[in-house]
């Protein structure tokens, strides 16, 4: 059971940054879907404020282990991108938050309700601010597209959930009605994914390439040379992997030269029609490094 | 503490500046390609290198690259390239939290299969996430961060970024 819980947990907030196997989550959500009639509570539709208020619990149990930059400048800037670039979805009301976390890792989360955080360490390695609107942009369109929320519910029978599916099912019968203790519920349920450790799942591919996508249209929508998340795909392409220790996972994930080739072969139109747009590289300097 | 802190940023210094600042990056060609005097499709073609030709990585623009090949500059398209790893990761190792990748697909290809290597994070382990607490706290200033729409809008316009219409179904498979 224990494992069962732990994978539910796992899966349910990895596709927060992506690399997920839904297929196995899947599974999972499909075995515990047989033994529990609770998720059929769990699987309805989040509400919005629901959702946010899942992503808010997620949020703050992950900044309890990862903390936040300490440039207000960087901060407020990153926000400002990201929310140019959130204003041109489909989910432009959300109240969109963004993030530096101070590590120096590269890495980047979409947390359900609109939350993005990306590490330093990825953050200086871009070279403009079409990049960096390349990655804001493809975490963006995981939250559009509610990725998380559908890996989330696909662990939705395990014990962390209950509470979760029980506050639901009493609103549903117009019992209890406690709005209030339904958003803690999930609050605290975001803590405990949370808590209960963020590692390596592979999101399932067909997500990441989405969110590739969408991503570049979305950058263009802003305005911005769609290149930018192809270059930092090549970034990434060159990082050495750091083979010492445990701390390297091998796993199936898609690669960036992978990655790569889908938007050559999905969205070459995009990419070509709007290259010219800036990248904005002066700006991003200033900000992210006083260069 | 402060001294720490100075230590750290002078590893990251060491770290990530010097790859960026020094060597020439190398590249391959991943297919045959046209060699071009600037980066447009319709550059005049300068040379046509045959697949897997190394080229040295002068300068990045969107869809182009430039490298000098074959004793010549000019451009090439940046779909037609490959570029070996040869960027260290973070300074960090055994990090546990290593198993935590990038929604960017943080890690290197292998020659082998699509397998992907991913590194740890400095600090951040599984014991760090299963002992923290929620932090409401840092929650709350991360949201006192944000930026409201008419921010945004003029933060855009400084940029000369301008808005365009652009639909999913051209990014549709």
């Amino acid at each position: 059971m224990k494992r069962l819980l732990i994978a539910a947990f796992l899966a349910a907030v990895i596709p927060a940054h992506a690399q997920f196997d839904i297929g196995r989550a899947l599974d999972f959500g499909k075995k515990a879907l047989d033994t529990s009639k609770k998720l059929q509570e769990a699987n309805r539709e989040y509400s919005n404020e629901e959702e946010v208020a899942l992503g808010d619990g997620i949020t703050s149990g992950f900044l309890g282990a990862a903390p936040l930059h300490r440039s207000e400048n960087l901060q407020r800037y990153v926000n400002r991108v990201g929310r140019w670039l959130a204003m041109h979805t489909e989910r432009p009301d959300l109240p969109w938050t963004f993030g530096v976390l101070d590590t120096d890792t590269i890495n980047a989360f979409a947390m359900p309700g609109g939350t993005v955080l990306v590490s330093h360490g990825l953050v200086k390695r871009l070279q403009s601010e079409s990049e960096l609107a390349g990655v804001l942009a493809h975490e963006i369109a995981h939250v559009v597209k509610r990725h998380q929320l559908a890996a989330i519910q696909s662990s939705a029978g395990s014990d962390a959930w209950s509470g979760v599916g029980k506050e639901l099912a009493m609103q549903r019968a117009g019992r209890g009605g406690d709005v209030m203790g339904l958003k803690s519920q999930l609050a605290s349920a975001g803590v405990d994914l949370v808590k209960n450790g963020f590692f390596l799942k592979p999101l399932d591919r067909s997500m990441e390439y989405e969110a590739d996508r969408l991503g570049v249209v979305i950058a263009a929508r802003g305005g911005y040379d769609p290149y930018g998340l192809v270059a930092v795909l090549t970034m990434l392409s060159q990082v050495k992997a750091d083979d010492s220790g445990p701390s390297i996972l091998f796993s199936t994930h898609p690669g960036p030269g992978d990655r790569i080739s889908e938007l050559e072969k999905f969205v070459p139109n995009v990419l070509e029609r709007y290259a010219s747009q800036p990248q904005v590289e002066q700006r991003f300097r200033q900000m992210v490094s006083g260069r | 503490m402060r001294r720490m802190g100075l230590l750290r940023l002078a590893l990251v210094f060491v770290t990530f500046l010097c790859p960026a600042a020094g060597a020439q990056e190398q590249a391959f060609t991943n297919r045959s390609t046209e060699l071009r005097d600037r980066a447009a499709a319709d550059g005049r073609t300068l040379a046509t290198l045959p697949e897997n030709t190394a080229v040295k990585v002068i300068a990045r623009g969107g869809g182009w690259t430039q490298v000098e090949a074959q004793s010549q500059k000019g451009w090439v398209r940046v779909f037609h390239l490959r570029f070996p790893s040869t960027v260290e990761a973070a300074p960090s190792s055994g990090g546990g939290l290593g198993s935590l990748t990038s929604a960017l697909g943080f890690g290197r290809q292998t020659a082998k299969s699509s397998t992907v290597a991913t590194t740890g994070i400095r600090g951040l382990t599984p014991e760090d996430f299963a002992n923290a607490s929620p932090d409401p706290e840092a929650l709350r200033r991360l949201q006192s961060w944000r930026s409201d729409r008419p921010g945004a809008e003029r933060f855009a316009k400084e940029a000369k970024l301008a808005a365009q219409q652009v639909d999913y179904s051209e990014a549709r498979r």
